[in-house]
This record gives C-alpha cells, sequence and structure tokens, in this order.
C-alpha cells in the first residue's frame, strides 16, 4: 500500500469517468435506498391515497372513493375525541419520567465515584434492552388486583386493592408508568454523559466564586447540557405515545371504556379490528402532518435555543 | 456540542457517574455527596431490577406457591419451563426471532455501509438531502405505513413467512445515518490512496474502511440486534401460526390463553427475555455507551 497522496481537494468526489464509476455507487446505494422507498416513503403516499376511500380490505371488497369525508367525519368518529385527549396525556405524562427525573437523578449523582458507578448504570439501564411484552407480562402480575405483590404490599399497609389496569381512572397512568419505567435508564445516563462532557473549569470557578450547588446547576450546568436533554424532550413529545403501543395492545386493548386509547393504538383499531382503512388512513396522515409540524417546530426550538460550550 | 462518533469510548479526566472511566480514590468532601447518589441511585435501581427478579422468582415457584410473597421460592422448580416448552413451539419461536433479528441485523449494516460510503463520498449537498429524508424516514410512525406494507407482503404472498420479518427491515435509516457520519469522518488520505492505485469502491469499502471501523459496526450492530429481537407491531401483522411466530407474540399468545398461570407465564417471559439479558450481562458496557452516545447532542 503507497503512502498517502498529497491530496489537493477538499471534497472527496468519485474521481473515474466511465459509466462503471457511476454504475457502481448506484448499485451499492440502491438496496438500503430501495428498501426504505418501498417499504417507507412509498407507502405514506399509498396511505395518503387510501384516506380517500371507504376501503375494508375484505377479499372481494371495492374501494369507494368518498373524497374528504374521512376527514371531515374525523373528530366525530367513535373513540378519536377520546384518543386526542389520551395523546396528549401521553405525550406530557411521560416528561416527568424521561426529562425531569432523570435530570434531578443526573444532576444529584454526578460524583459519583467506585465500583458502584457501573453497578448502577447496569441496574438502571436494564428496562431499555427489555422487550415491551416481557416488561407489560411481569407488571400485569406485579399489579394484579388480588395477589400481585404490589396490592399485597398496599393490603398489608392499610389501603385497599387497586385495580391498576382495570379501573378507568388509574388505567392510563399505569400505562404510562410503564412506558416510562423503561426509559427513565436512558435519560439518566444520557444526561450524565452530557455532565461528564463540561468543561469542569466553569463550575470550579462558579463554585469558588461562592456560587451555592443550585444555582451552579441551573445557571451553568442545566444550560450546558440542553442539547440533550431537549433532544430527549423532542424525543419523548415526538414518539412518547406510539411507545405505549404494545403495553396497551397487551394488556387493555385501549379499554377500559377507552381510558388507555391513544391516536397511535386507534389506527391500529380501525385498520385491522374494525377494517375500517379510510378511517385509519385518514387519521394517520393527520396524525402524521400533526407531528411532522411539532417536529420541525421543535428542531427549530433546539437549534434557537440551545447552549453550545465554548 | 455535537455528538462525536469515536471509536472509543469517551473518557474525560475525571470518573464521574457518566463516563467509563474511574479513579479509584474518593475526596472526603465528595463523601455528602457520594452518599446522596446512592440515596438516589439506590432506589432507583432497585425500581428497575426488582421487576426482572420477582419475574425469575415467580418462575421458579411451584404452582401452589405463586401467591407466596417470599424474597425466594422455598422449593424451586423447573416444572413451570417444562410446561411452556411443552405448552408452545418454544423452540421453533426461538429460532424464528433469532434468525430474524440475525438476518435483520446483518442486512440492516451491509446496506447501510454501502449507502453511507456511496453519499459520505458524494458531494455535500448528496450528504444532507440524505440526512433529511432519513430523519423524515425516522419520523414516520409505523402505525401510518403499517396498512400498506401489510397489503404487500399479502400480494406477495409472503404472509406468515420469515421473508415478511426481515425484508421490510432490510435498511434501517438510524444505521445509514450513523454509518454515514462515521464514513464521513474516515481519514480521507487512505480513500484517496487506495482509488489512486486503482482500487474499486467495493474494496475500498469492505477492505479499508470497515476494518477500520468495526467497534462501530459492532456497537451499531448490538442495537440493532436488541431493537429487532424485542420488535412487536410489525410481527403481530404479519405472523399467523405459532409455528412461525417469534417469541414476543408468541409470549403474548400465552398470555391471551393461559394468562393466569402465573408461574409458566413468568416462565414464558423469562425465556424470552434469556438471550437479550445474556447478551447483556457480557455487554453492558458497550451496550450502555451506544445507547447513551446516541442520545447525546
Amino acid at each position: 500500500m503507497t503512502t498517502a497522496a498529497i491530496s489537493t481537494t477538499s471534497t472527496r468526489r468519485i474521481h473515474r469517468p466511465s459509466v462503471d464509476a457511476f454504475l457502481i455507487p448506484v448499485l451499492m446505494a440502491a438496496p438500503a435506498m430501495l428498501t426504505l422507498a418501498v417499504w417507507v416513503y412509498y407507502p405514506l403516499l399509498e396511505t395518503a391515497w387510501l384516506s380517500f376511500f371507504e376501503w375494508n380490505m375484505m377479499p372481494g371488497a371495492t374501494k369507494t372513493f368518498v373524497g374528504f369525508e374521512n376527514y371531515e367525519r374525523l373528530l366525530s368518529l367513535p373513540e378519536m375525541p377520546k384518543a386526542t385527549l389520551n395523546t396528549i396525556y401521553y405525550t406530557l405524562g411521560l416528561l416527568p419520567m424521561t426529562v425531569a427525573l432523570p435530570l434531578a437523578v443526573a444532576l444529584l449523582s454526578q460524583n459519583l465515584q467506585g465500583p458502584w458507578r457501573n453497578v448502577y448504570r447496569a441496574a438502571i439501564f436494564l428496562p431499555m434492552i427489555m422487550a415491551p411484552v416481557v416488561i407489560a407480562v411481569i407488571w400485569r402480575w406485579l399489579l394484579n388486583a388480588e395477589y400481585g405483590l404490589i396490592n399485597v404490599i398496599l393490603n398489608s399497609l392499610g389501603f385497599g386493592k387497586v385495580q391498576f389496569l382495570n379501573n378507568p381512572d388509574t388505567a392510563l397512568w399505569t400505562i404510562l408508568f410503564m412506558t416510562g419505567w423503561k426509559l427513565v435508564g436512558f435519560s439518566t445516563l444520557v444526561f450524565a454523559a452530557a455532565i461528564t462532557q463540561i468543561d469542569k473549569s466553569m463550575t470550579e470557578a462558579a463554585r469558588m466564586d461562592g456560587a451555592s450547588e443550585w444555582r451552579v446547576a441551573i445557571d451553568i450546568v442545566i444550560p450546558l447540557i440542553s442539547p440533550s436533554v431537549l433532544f430527549i424532550a423532542m424525543l419523548t413529545v415526538l414518539h412518547g405515545a406510539q411507545w405505549s403501543f404494545a403495553y396497551i395492545n397487551v394488556l387493555t386493548k385501549g379499554g377500559p371504556l377507552l381510558a388507555t386509547t391513544n391516536l397511535f393504538y386507534l389506527l391500529y383499531e380501525y385498520g385491522f379490528a374494525n377494517f375500517a382503512v379510510g378511517w385509519s388512513a385518514a387519521a394517520g396522515m393527520v396524525l402524521f402532518l400533526g407531528f411532522g409540524a411539532i417536529a420541525i417546530l421543535c428542531g427549530r426550538v433546539l437549534q434557537r435555543h440551545a447552549f453550545h460550550q465554548g | 456540542m455535537s455528538a462525536i462518533i469515536s471509536t472509543t469510548a469517551p473518557s474525560p479526566q475525571d470518573g464521574s457517574f457518566g463516563s467509563a472511566t474511574a479513579i479509584a480514590k474518593v475526596d472526603p468532601s465528595q463523601r455528602n455527596l457520594s452518599l446522596r447518589a446512592h440515596a438516589l441511585l439506590l432506589p432507583l435501581s432497585f425500581v428497575c431490577i426488582f421487576p426482572l427478579y420477582w419475574m425469575l422468582v415467580t418462575a421458579l415457584r411451584h404452582e401452589g406457591d405463586v401467591f407466596s410473597t417470599t424474597l425466594w421460592p422455598e422449593n424451586p422448580t423447573l416444572e413451570n419451563f417444562r410446561y411452556v416448552v411443552g405448552a408452545i413451539p418454544l423452540g421453533r419461536m426461538l429460532l424464528n426471532t433469532t434468525l430474524m433479528a440475525v438476518l435483520t441485523t446483518v442486512l440492516q449494516i451491509v446496506t447501510g455501509l454501502m449507502a453511507a460510503y456511496v453519499f459520505a463520498s458524494a458531494r455535500v449537498w448528496a450528504g444532507r438531502l440524505l440526512l433529511v429524508s432519513l430523519t423524515a424516514a425516522w419520523l414516520i410512525p409505523p402505525q401510518v405505513i403499517m396498512i400498506p406494507n401489510f397489503l404487500l407482503i399479502n400480494r406477495l404472498g409472503m404472509m406468515d413467512t420469515l421473508q415478511a420479518l426481515v425484508i421490510p427491515h432490510a435498511a434501517a435509516a438510524f444505521a445509514i445515518m450513523l454509518l454515514y457520519q462515521t464514513i464521513r469522518s474516515f481519514p480521507k488520505e487512505l480513500i484517496e490512496s487506495a482509488e489512486m492505485d486503482g482500487c474499486g469502491h467495493m474494496h475500498i469499502l469492505f477492505a479499508i474502511i470497515v476494518p477500520n471501523i468495526r467497534p462501530v459496526i459492532a456497537s451499531v450492530a448490538i442495537l440493532l440486534f436488541i431493537s429487532s429481537w424485542n420488535e412487536y407491531l410489525w410481527p403481530l401483522l404479519v405472523t399467523r401460526s405459532a409455528e412461525n411466530s417469534v417469541i414476543q407474540i408468541g409470549l403474548q399468545m400465552f398470555l391471551g390463553e393461559q394468562g393466569n398461570q402465573w408461574g409458566a407465564l413468568m416462565a414464558a417471559a423469562t425465556l424470552a427475555s434469556m438471550p437479550i439479558l445474556l447478551i447483556y450481562l457480557v455487554l453492558q458496557r458497550q451496550i450502555i455507551d451506544t445507547f447513551v452516545r446516541s442520545g447525546l447532542r
């Protein structure tokens, strides 16, 4: 292998002018791009198309063109209003567990040294690698009204038993808890890693000037890790309600009495339980455009407000 | 502060909680802070681990003891595991899941590498276009595109097959993005001198670049594997029979049919998570570092 030649170009270009030079890169990029085109981008267009029809996917059934009717009737479709409200609950309700609590823990455990550190890291990250179905099954057992350990403990403390998943008042928060439980460790470690990347001289200087721990955190640490915090917050807002899907389908199917359903679950139900493809597609497009707008907004906020070091 | 995709774990000078290195001595003035850290992390760790522990404990209990609340079963037994193996085609399901996860991961890495290489070597605007498109792809909720994909699988006659599980996931936007950034920061001199030697693109990618970014590829591969193993929605839609389903769906089937046989259910859950737990046991540092780096901005 010859030693590196002096490069006089600053951008790397594909040099050889022959047809081959063009063909090979195209063939190389093709599998990935084709896969995405066929299974991600095109289906989006197809969903848009389907939203203008009424169809039930049955063999032999015909698609009936209904124009914008599905969209017009969207909010009056069964379950839509409750699902929309629940989606907001899911989205905002996750933030304490994916941002607030992890931030507090990361800030307050910054200087932990020693062998315990790795034990804690491995422990709090464990839920993150577990499959949602497994998580659902485990918590179903722990929260079982008669024999689940949680209720056994509550009983021994004098409280009555709680029907965590069967009571419309508690069901959504129970699902939310499971969703957040999976993510707490991940957020905590991301924030903790972000904190270690801060130049220690800044915090040291502030401490030597007499600033309290609290002040140091608010004025220096948090602004400097804000890109990561905002990123996790954005992820939660955009995907939070969708993260709960497996728990809902395994444990409550949206019930009891619509207590746990959300827009993402509803899309699935319309499509595969009610076989109302048009409804699912229309709701899906609105969901996509709505969250797309939120994503763009979040992107702008991230760019403008994220503090950068140095 | 951008996420630097490096081939080594981030190692700042001090050894605090977020880093991967440690300093042995503890400054006395730090002891109070340490105490506070323990006071927070101990309960949090407990909440995160205990459910898994309880699953295991319940799985090892006799049917009659299942409602007991002792911390460890009086007479641990494997009868629940034997029952589960007999009740559902567990071996088949684990095999299907393993095949699916391995094939998907390999395909996603290979297609990702090739696409990332092409765009990393192309003009800057092409790279930007790629990143925007991939971000958009990643933002599309699966529930929005699941119906057309389901219909396509049906039309192709691939329902209830391994291909149906693997082919739609042959490329992963996340993998392409990460590999693109990695290859972009690869030393240009090595690539250019290889080009001048007359090496073809495939050779440059697989004989020169890949051997040097093995740690990154390994990290991404682990992430993709875990993600594929835990996949739920798509297998739910395209598998029909128990023999062809993956372990996650198998577990849900078991829950549906014998959901109140708690011991057996917990045994099934244990078997469903065993492979990933074993991988985690061996590779947790690398897994955690990769996940955490993907969240850093």
